[in-house]
């Protein structure tokens, strides 16, 4: 595909993520035991034989640059081909971060135009779906599109969306972002394609606005040249804007209704392997309905749960419904009952986490955190014989001092 | 950083004991432990002795090694300074030859070791399974002021039949080396592993060779010991040769057992995990609600619906309900049907074995055509075999790659 750049937007902070967010950006999230939530739009523009891509980052970037590193575990390293993380830059005459996604390209503009393509595919780095990206580039070329967003159907109404009205040859005619109630049963995907000079024509016209972002600036204002196109996306497409939807993602992928092997999916397999490989996962214990990844050591009971590698499951230990990171340890006796856990932590003997029928929101957080999920950052240490609460948060190397943490705290 | 020393690993063995595992893939290729090769072994202990220059001698089947081997980045072989270089049998103004020995090996690539200009030579096997740091021999040769050094381990008595044997006085010098000796007076035997200065061995390759030498135990030692100073450097931790089916089995079921010293986590054994041809990267494993699994090794991409015991199932395994797999070892992408029994197996590589197969169950009659290679009840599967529904396979039988089975029945003992 030599006529289409794309741009992954891999910046935005999400506060709603609480602490899984606090040091990395919600597209190097870890999901389903070994991937980052960036491989998804990665595999697909691969897949898609998108020959070059720019990463937009903004917030915490680290992560993201080490695990795309060369862009050879997506194949996107050659003579031809590559990809670039962008991030914010100072100029002669002043510097600034990105205002919004909009912004964000608008300042990379001379990356753009580095590419003799005629289309700009801009894709965001943070949903789960596999799409071949073909038929729509192929779309937005047939209807001479000035710009074509894809949109998809949800079953749960949100207000979280942008909403879009489509005629019947598939025009777009009307768009919200982020309305009271929804215009339609369609949502946008944050996936775009616009022609080049046109991207780059509105783009410079709304540089001075004060807003500059795609879905509240961009979209509505372009609609009335009736130019722009909707493409229907009707396979599966998640997103994790929250706990509980990067919570039910997750299990989606027990439930298979998530196939990584038939979705080809690709990921970055160097990464935290510094010093020897990790070996295949040893179980001597009872698994059920769960994903063990490499490394893992597993002496207790796991169920309905999803480990990434390296993380060790102690004798008479159980964890259950719960999703757990890199080289976490879970020691002897220690019970786990819907929780995430970031990477690096320590949970200790005997200790209790979680229970399913807590009713108590977070007392800082109610609207975030309310179904029973407690969240553990990176790095926490449980010591022994701490009973923790379902709907609390602890953040990243918070020290945990009482042996009984009520349901719905925060510890920093 | 070891800028003086360059590391030449022999790894064109045919590895015919290993039969129907090594008949499409040279023996340090075998796939062992899950996800690693047996070459993994012996390329780490380089990379973590800080080697930075290796060739690696290969003859036999060499594609599988090859494009494991690929840039030798997995191992950090990689860069200007760094490499692994795959060094062929060639042709050339003078010499056209296939290697006829380990030693002929090396002395057909004195070149490559002269462009390295390093003081000392360490040539070493590539299928032993070991962690080894070498830089301790190194030392100990420097030490010594060696010309070669030897790896000896202690052996039993019963064994050393088996292996090149070495008598040293106390300072550790080689008096008496006997290869595979009927009535072994030591039970010091050769690793094969050496250190030599670079000029002894140039100087004493030529030398052999000119006299038609072509072997280091047979040929080129026995020279040394008379005119050079042959030192004996001993090793204690865990090693083994995995050059027998029973070899191997038993050093893949070592990984499962505690105690038995094979440590492949704490060694930092590297590996290549690039798979050619694959388009996505293996998902981790699954396991459903209907498995159960006991002290086994299960790799990325495997899914587990059934029972898995005593076992080491490489990536992409799928073993379906109802079935038991025990005592076994399954390489990569084999799928296993429902209803199945399979004890003491070892399965190749995208094996296909119908519903309601039973394999490894019966007595154990010794393969009628290679009694010295399958008898103590291990059941060897081919690559790419496809085993139809319902049918029964015994021990200590030979399934050929690639073929087709669709009788009822076959007996312990068989090679079909």
């Amino acid at each position: 595909m030599n006529e289409v750049l794309a741009l992954v937007l891999a910046g935005g902070r999400v506060d709603e993520l609480l602490c899984l967010t606090e040091k990395r950006a919600k597209s190097a999230l870890p999901v389903f035991g070994i991937y980052r939530i960036i491989d998804f739009v990665l595999s697909n523009l691969m897949h898609a034989g998108i020959n070059n891509v720019g990463v937009l980052s903004q917030y915490r970037p680290h992560s993201l640059v080490r695990h795309i590193g060369t862009g050879e575990h997506w194949d996107f390293i050659g003579r031809k081909r590559g990809i670039r993380i962008l991030p914010p830059y100072r100029g002669l005459k002043g510097s600034d971060w990105y205002k919004g996604t909009a912004d964000a390209v608008y300042q990379n503009i001379s990356y753009i135009e580095e590419f003799n393509t005629d289309h700009i595919l801009i894709a965001s780095g943070d949903h789960i779906y596999r799409m071949d990206y073909k038929p729509f580039i192929k779309y937005h070329i047939e209807k001479r599109a000035d710009a074509t967003i894809c949109f998809t159907k949800l079953k749960t109404k949100s207000t979280r969306f942008g909403y879009g009205i489509i005629d019947k040859i598939g025009r777009l005619t009307g768009y919200l972002e982020k309305p009271t109630s929804p215009l339609s049963d369609w949502v946008s995907m944050t996936l775009y394609i616009f022609k080049k000079k046109f991207l780059i024509d509105i783009l410079k016209k709304n540089a001075g606005a004060s807003s500059r972002e795609f879905g509240r600036d961009i979209i509505p204002n372009i609609i009335s040249d009736r130019k722009t196109f909707a493409f229907k996306f009707k396979k599966y497409w998640a997103y994790a804007r929250t706990i509980d939807s990067y919570y039910n993602t997750n299990m989606d992928f027990l439930t298979r209704k998530i196939n990584l092997s038939a979705w080809q999916i690709r990921t970055n397999l160097f990464e935290r392997c510094v010093h020897g490989d990790r070996m295949s996962a040893s179980i001597n214990g009872a698994v059920s309905n769960s994903v063990i990844s490499k490394g893992c050591i597993i002496e207790g009971k796991v169920k309905n749960s999803i480990l990434s590698p390296g993380v060790k499951v102690g004798c008479g230990a159980e964890v259950v419904d719960s999703i757990i990171f890199h080289d976490t340890k879970i020691e002897l006796n220690a019970k786990l009952n819907k929780v995430i856990c970031d990477k690096d932590s320590r949970i200790g003997k005997n200790v209790v986490i979680g229970n399913p029928g807590e009713k108590n929101p977070s007392a800082e957080f109610s609207n975030l955190l309310s179904s029973g999920i407690t969240v553990l950052g990176r790095k926490t240490t449980v010591p022994n014989n701490t009973v923790i609460g379902a709907n609390t948060v602890i953040y990243p190397s918070a020290r945990i001092t009482n042996q009984e943490i009520k349901p719905g705290s925060t510890i920093r | 950083m070891n800028k003086n020393i360059i590391a030449l690993l022999l790894a064109g063995g045919a590895g015919s004991r290993l039969n129907i595992l090594a008949r499409q893939r040279a023996k340090p290729a075998i796939p062992f432990g899950a996800i690693y090769r047996i070459i993994d072994f012996t390329m780490s202990n380089i990379a973590n002795s800080n080697i930075d220059v290796v060739g690696v001698l290969t003859q036999y089947k060499p594609l599988s090694l090859m494009g494991h081997i690929d840039s030798g980045r997995p191992w950090d072989l990689c860069g200007r300074t760094r490499l692994v270089e795959i060094l062929p049998p060639k042709t050339g103004e003078e010499i056209s030859d296939w290697y006829k020995g380990t030693s002929d090996a090396v002395y057909q690539n004195l070149e490559f070791i002269e462009d390295f200009c390093p003081e000392l030579v360490l040539v070493v096997s590539g299928d032993h399974i070991y962690n080894m740091n070498y830089n301790k021999l190194i030392a100990y040769h420097i030490k010594k002021k060696a010309d070669a050094t030897l790896c000896l381990i202690q052996v039993p008595i019963k064994d050393a039949h088996h292996f090149g044997i070495a008598e040293i006085s106390e300072e550790g010098e080689i008096q008496k080396w006997t290869e595979k000796p009927k009535k072994p007076k030591s039970n010091l035997a050769s690793m094969g592993i050496y250190i030599f200065s670079k000029e002894s061995l140039i100087h004493v390759l030529n030398q052999v060779a000119k006299k038609g030498g072509v072997d280091f135990a047979k040929d080129v030692i026995p020279v040394m010991l008379n005119k050079n100073r042959v030192f004996g450097f001993n090793f204690s931790g865990y090693w083994r040769d995995v050059g027998t089916i029973d070899a191997y089995w038993n050093t893949n079921m070592d990984i499962l057992k505690k105690e038995s010293g094979l440590r492949i986590k704490d060694w930092q054994i590297k590996t290549n995990h690039f798979v050619k041809g694959k388009i996505g990267d293996d998902p981790s494993a699954y396991f459903s609600r209907s498995s159960k699994v006991s002290n086994s090794i299960i790799a990325r991409g495997c899914i587990i619906e059934g029972h898995v015991q005593n076992s080491i199932l490489s990536p992409g395994v799928k073993v379906h309900r109802n079935t038991a797999v025990s005592d076994s070892v399954v390489f990569h992408d084999t799928i296993i049907g429902s209803n199945v029994v399979i004890n003491k197996c070892i399965i190749d590589k995208s094996v296909d074995i119908g519903n309601s197969v039973v394999i490894g169950v019966g007595k154990s009659i010794p393969n009628k055509i290679f009694p010295n290679h399958l008898s103590t009840g291990i059941t060897l599967i081919g690559k790419k075999v496809s085993i139809a529904s319902n049918i029964n396979i015994g021990r200590n039988c030979i399934i050929n790659p690639g073929v087709h089975l669709n009788k009822s029945k076959y007996e312990s003992g068989t090679t079909y």
